[in-house]
């Protein structure tokens, strides 16, 4: 059974403003979202029925189990996976079977994906990477827009403190310097809806905790609507304003502090389920 | 033996060497040009087996008494969507599949040759190519080839690379990630294809390979790196082709060993500079 708890936008959390409106418009709509792939698809698709909406200037996370379709669903959402059945609306537009977007709306995301890794010496600096992200989609010079681009991505590279990173190819940084860069490559042009696969995946405590502090303030000045995998709960608790705990299918839906209770979270991750408690400072 | 520097000026001015001068110039920066996204995409040994199922369609153009060239072209470019297609479906490592594809296409274009009697004669010149014999018709075709890899390189620049780093944020950005993979093997295809005269089958993906990896050790960006991948290629083709005349040596092999030396002296140069102090 489905437990929905809607909360407004910012409405719980320590990070949360009390200033916004409460039910700004929706950024992200999934309705029966249903994915699989294989033989073994029709009858047990890794994703099933799962519906829910996403706010502007929400932080939503996205917790379960390993194996219980959290990247599967983001993927889908964002048209990197095909899906079986159900729809999907960003910023109201339909996301067509093949995964395609108007470029318009596709132009408000970003993703973050898990792991990026770049094999061998990429040669690509940061500056030119973060310009991808300022760049339309679609058929284009490279010297089109260059001033625009040069100055975006010198105010995105500042604001999350990589300046001193822009001619360093990328396969020279560190998992948390290309974090940053990822975050600079989201901030490059305005954008609606940021949707991140475990950002905090092979970082240290205070790395996480740096990163965490910057994509809470980013989200606050830039209004994004944030849609995050995590298995960290303590991180979730303190930090998002909603949480959908997946095992398949939805099983709960709603604030931390219902979502997140220990009967909630033994339906979610089985019957024995001890919580794991990380000590961040508070950022 | 060395020619003399007087017979070797002399050997410059007959315009057969001006044109495979001029063929290694164009060959040689379409495949560097080319070679830079290939490297980055992992495609090397596809490039390999591209060049070896080129001799296929050779064969398969002898067999129906086609003109080679004719069938070459549409051949290579379908060869290569179903072998992309194969390579994504049938979850078996891509080396591996790859390693069946062009032994087998070498195996079977050899046996056609042979029992066809036809080109039998001229097999070495196939497989290790004959930049001498071009013509200036097969000039024009290189330099309009050049042309449009360059403007369809330019134009997808971004896809190119956003592709290359992650299929996931390719797509989270807009970019057509199936087509473009596509796309970019049919270009492959069609570029192997029309090099086979002058490069030959076994040496074809030095072309593409070498001056990029070369060119991927030094470069300090990606705006560096391509026109640096395609000027190595370029000036490798030009140097290998008169250190043959020279030495009156085999001109393909002779550009494939002056690509190794300018890839030894990239090592040597990213070494140094590794080097603290």
């Amino acid at each position: 059974m489905l437990t929905t708890v809607p909360t407004p936008a910012g409405a719980s959390g320590p990070f949360a403003d009390s200033g916004s409106a409460p039910w700004p418009h929706t950024v992200l709509e999934v309705d029966g979202l249903t994915v699989g792939w294989g033989a073994a698809a029709a009858e047990r698709p890794a994703v099933e029925n799962v519906s829910f909406r996403l706010a502007a200037e929400t932080d939503t996370a996205l917790v379960g189990p390993n194996g219980a379709g959290k990247s599967t669903l983001v993927q889908a959402v964002l048209g990197i996976l095909p899906r079986q059945a159900g729809t999907v609306r960003v910023l109201g537009a339909p996301l067509s079977p093949s995964g395609r977007l108007p470029a318009a709306v596709r132009a408000q995301v970003a993703y973050l994906p898990q792991q990026l890794t770049v094999d061998g010496r990429f040669p690509l600096t940061v500056a030119e990477a973060v310009g991808l992200g300022w760049e339309p989609s679609g058929l284009r010079l490279p010297w089109a827009g260059r001033r625009g681009r040069g100055a975006a991505v010198r105010v995105a590279l500042e604001r999350t403190g990589c300046t001193d990173l822009a001619d360093r190819l990328i396969s020279e940084l560190s998992t948390g310097q290309w974090k940053r860069v990822l975050l600079a490559f989201c901030l490059v042009r305005p954008r609606q809806l940021l949707v991140l696969d475990e950002a905090q995946a092979g970082l240290d405590p205070q790395a996480a905790d740096q990163f965490l502090r910057l994509l809470f303030d980013l989200r606050r000045s830039e209004g994004w609507a944030v849609l995050q995998i995590s298995h960290d709960l303590e991180m979730v608790r303190r930090t998002c304003d909603r949480v959908l705990c997946l095992n398949r299918s939805l099983r709960c839906q709603g604030s931390p502090e219902i979502a997140l209770s220990p009967a909630q979270l033994e339906r979610l991750y089985g019957r024995g389920y001890v919580p794991y408690h990380h000590h961040h400072s508070r950022p | 033996m060395s020619l003399p520097a007087a017979e070797w000026l002399e050997l410059l001015r007959f315009p057969f060497m001006q044109r495979a001068l001029l063929a290694g110039l164009l060959s040689g920066s379409l495949g560097g040009l080319l070679g830079s996204v290939a490297v980055l995409r992992q495609l090397s040994f596809f490039s390999d087996a591209l060049g070896h199922s080129a001799l296929l369609g050779i064969s398969l153009g002898v067999l129906l008494g086609v003109e080679p060239t004719l069938v070459l072209i549409p051949f290579a470019a379908l060869f290569a969507l179903v072998v992309a297609q194969l390579v994504e479906r049938s979850r078996l490592p891509s080396d591996a599949l790859l390693n069946i594809v062009y032994s087998s296409s070498l195996a079977i274009a050899v046996v056609v040759l042979r029992l066809l009697s036809a080109r039998a004669g001229s097999l070495e010149q196939l497989l290790f190519g004959d930049i001498l014999a071009v013509s200036w018709g097969d000039l024009a075709q290189q330099a309009l080839l050049l042309a449009a890899v360059l403007l369809y390189l330019l134009l997808t620049r971004r896809a190119q690379i956003l592709v290359s780093l992650d299929p996931g944020l390719a797509v989270s950005q807009g970019v057509a990630v199936g087509s473009q993979r596509l796309l970019f093997v049919v270009v492959l295809a069609v570029v192997v294809a029309l090099s086979i005269k002058a490069v030959g089958v076994l040496l074809i993906s030095a072309f593409v390979v070498i001056p990029a990896c070369s060119a991927r050790l030094i470069s300090s960006s990606f705006g560096v790196y391509v026109p640096l991948a395609s000027a190595i290629g370029a000036g490798c083709g030009v140097t290998g082709l008169l250190a043959s005349a020279a030495f009156n040596l085999p001109s393909g092999p002779c550009v494939v060993i002056v690509q190794l030396v300018s890839f030894l002296l990239a090592l040597l140069i990213r070494s140094r500079r590794l080097q603290p102090g």
